[in-house]
């Protein structure tokens, strides 16, 4: 407590900070280490796709037919005959076209393409592939009938052969694009939540980020002088918390609609930081009431230190831990605030998210294709319970006195 | 006593008229005459619009009008509706699912959190935690969408055991555990995670306090100290979040009533707010506001009654 100014330079103070007793009840947690893996595996997939590893066009190509199961899927046969068919009609409305070349060249389903550019070649072996179609429609139940079941399985081949398979690393990354199967509108579902982590993670990181420094500031403040700013700042909070937040998140969501920014990430990201930052301007404000009792801040103060100063150097530092679990509780009211938004057409627009797949899936469910809602389910589970357990142990470890 | 609740009330009143000018600021960023009118709009209709809503005088004085608190004002988008009738015709199918839905969570949570804090430490304690937690890391919405499709749909299909309906509202008693109930449930299933945690952190803390060791020694069983010593204790926190959520029941569960189509408070607010219906907008917030205002001032006079070491100051 008695430390000089000069030691609380950022290396020591650092060093300290980790060999402190929260760090080391921290590292014992073995979930919490778990958790801080998971969450770091995500950021490095949201980084990778902010690198244009995997490009915003990905999420929304073309690469099938609508609604196919992912791995271990099976589809009954009426499904996998529209699926032929619907594989066939693509390659023979560009062999039709009337740039037949430039059309054949420009068909692709992810890494699929015509295996020729010859037009007359390809309808050469489209008609081929109608004949074995028309024969296999002729038959009413596909699955129980052997001959028809065989027919079904010469059509696939045939589909096949319309089309060059990727060879590989391209073959992988086909498997990888193909691995939870297509939305209606056979766009991949695997490429749209990856991307999806990226925009989670962007509105996570962004949204707790200015909520926590803006509740920071005005909490900070608030405790630290007291007198009018404290009550204009108890006065903005309670004002802001008297609403409910589902209110006031739609209501300024839609204030920044149609606006120069629109189709971007901004207004989310502003009616976020505007309903969020109320709860670490709570907490941090009873902290810094409590801090500035202390002796090392009179003892700062007697030295002759600022107030400013003292606020800036010995309190707010002193209130990271807080300020680290509340950025953890709001990534996670981020995430799942988004969902809400999205389904109630005030969130993401113009770009995959986890909430846009979500309340796309809600037409899906009825109709037994749970791949969508189950990838993007699943993806933010994870990413969730991992913050989840973070949050739990920072709380443990910094702030046990925390109900 | 009611010298504090003077003062309170006259503490609240820059709250109520900071509620009031943040909605009607954030409302009017987005003209809603522009987009009422559609596109071919020539100037003078849109001054004229703006003129019979009330749009073109100042804020000030609008802000004093709505201030006025009057609840007999037409909506604009349900033609011939004052917003008084709008709220009274929405806040039963609102409550009607809210308050089943408080109470079956209470009761929930509150046992699972006695169980686990029973057994503290012990693996049926880890795996409820553990379940808790998972619990609240899926998305409201993902709850929803499968409660209909197993409840309503699905069981409806497989069965023809008609027991939900995929959406809709109807009044009356016969009514409701057609309508509501899967709802009721499913409100109950997202809440029970928080509720059960935060129940539990509740019992934990006051299962280490002196008179809790004083009971031990004094030879009082497990059980007894439990359910006898402990849990009046807890009950003072357990209340004061339950009073705290209160006022929330009148809003509804807006997720809830847009998906099943339930014509609640939640719904009839989300859909103004999308069509800019200013004055049912502008009602329901300060009628919530002020509801939770008032609860706030109740909750805190209820515990100096109740808890003899309070002191309203």
């Amino acid at each position: 407590m008695s430390s000089t100014p000069q030691a609380t330079s950022a290396p020591s103070w650092w060093s300290k900070f980790l060999q402190g007793r929260g760090v080391r009840k921290f590292k014992r947690d073995k979930m919490a280490i778990g958790s801080l893996v998971v969450i770091l595996v995500y950021l490095l997939c949201a980084l990778a796709v902010g690198l244009n590893v995997l490009e915003k066009e990905d999420a929304f190509a073309r690469v099938g037919p609508g609604w196919t199961p992912g791995f271990g899927g099976t589809q009954n046969g009426e499904k996998r005959l529209q699926d032929a068919e619907f594989r066939i009609e693509q390659i023979e409305r560009a062999a039709a076209a009337t740039q037949a070349e430039d059309a054949l060249k420009a068909l692709n389903f992810g890494a699929l393409v015509p295996f020729s550019n010859d037009p007359e070649v390809v309808s050469a072996r489209v008609a081929e592939a109608w004949a074995i179609f028309n024969a296999t429609v002729e038959y009413d139940d596909l699955e129980e009938d052997p001959a028809a079941a065989k027919l079904l399985l010469d059509l696939e081949s045939k589909v096949e052969e319309l089309y060059t398979q990727p060879t590989g690393l391209s073959s992988l990354v086909h498997s990888l694009r193909m691995s939870l199967g297509t939305d209606l509108q056979g766009r991949s579902i695997m490429f749209r939540a990856l991307y999806s982590t990226k925009v989670a993670v962007q509105i996570g990181i962004i949204s707790a980020l200015f909520s926590v420094l803006l509740g920071t500031l005005l909490g900070a403040a608030a405790g630290y002088f007291g007198g009018w700013v404290d009550h204009l700042v108890i006065w903005l909070y309670s004002t802001f918390s008297s609403i409910p937040w589902i209110v006031l998140l739609m209501v300024l969501a839609s204030a920044f609609r149609g606006g120069p920014f629109d189709g971007t990430l901004i207004p989310v990201y502003a009616a976020f930081c505007m309903s969020f930052w109320i709860s670490p301007c709570r907490v941090i404000r009873g902290e810094v009431m409590k801090l500035k009792e202390l002796e090392y801040v009179q003892a700062a103060s007697a030295m002759g230190f600022g107030k400013i100063q003292i606020l800036l150097k010995h309190i707010i530092p002193n209130t990271a831990h807080l300020m680290f679990i509340n950025f953890s509780l709001l990534f996670v009211g981020a995430i799942k605030a988004e969902v809400i938004l999205s389904f109630l057409g005030l969130g993401v627009k113009g770009q995959p998210s986890w909430g846009v797949m979500i309340s796309q899936a809600k037409a899906e469910v009825l109709n037994g294709f749970f791949w969508q809602i189950g990838a993007a389910t699943f993806f933010m589970v994870i990413l969730v319970l991992a913050f989840n357990i973070l949050s739990d142990a920072l709380q443990d470890a910094f702030d046990p006195k925390h109900v | 006593m009611w010298s504090y609740v003077a003062r309170k009330l006259l503490y609240n009143i820059p709250v109520y008229l900071g509620i009031v000018l943040l909605l009607m600021v954030a409302l009017r960023v987005n003209d809603p005459v522009s987009s009422m009118m559609g596109k071919n709009k020539s100037q003078e209709d849109m001054l004229a619009m703006k003129e019979s809503l009330g749009l073109a005088r100042p804020l000030l004085e609008q802000y004093f009008d709505v201030l006025r608190f009057d609840l007999n004002v037409m909506s604009w988008k349900n033609q011939g509706l004052t917003v008084k009738q709008m709220f009274m015709d929405s806040i039963k199918p609102s409550l009607s699912i809210t308050l089943p839905a408080l109470t079956l969570t209470s009761i929930i949570s509150i046992s699972i959190a006695l169980i686990s804090a029973f057994f503290r430490g012990r693996r049926i304690d880890r795996i409820l935690m553990v379940l808790a937690v998972i619990g609240m890391s899926v998305s409201f919405l993902v709850y929803i969408i499968f409660g209909q499709y197993y409840g309503a749909y699905l069981l409806t299909k497989e069965t023809s055991w008609d027991l939900f309906a995929i959406g809709g509202y109807e009044s009356g008693i016969e009514n409701w555990s057609y309508y509501c109930l899967l709802p009721v449930l499913i409100s109950t299933l997202v809440a029970v995670g928080y509720d059960t945690r935060f129940y539990r952190a509740v019992m934990v803390e006051e299962s280490g306090r002196d008179y809790i060791i004083t009971a031990k020694a004094k030879g009082a069983t497990k059980t007894k100290v439990m359910f006898v010593h402990m849990l009046k204790n807890a009950m003072i926190p357990i209340i004061t979040r339950i009073m705290t959520t209160l006022p929330f029941l009148i809003m509804g569960s807006l997720l809830l009533e847009v998906y099943f189509n339930i014509p609640g408070m939640g719904r009839v607010l989300y859909k103004a707010i999308q069509e800019q219906d200013f004055p049912v907008v502008q009602s329901f917030v300060t009628i919530f506001a002020a509801i939770f205002i008032l609860s706030n001032i109740l909750t805190d006079v209820l515990y100096a009654l109740v808890d003899p070491r309070v002191r309203l100051s």
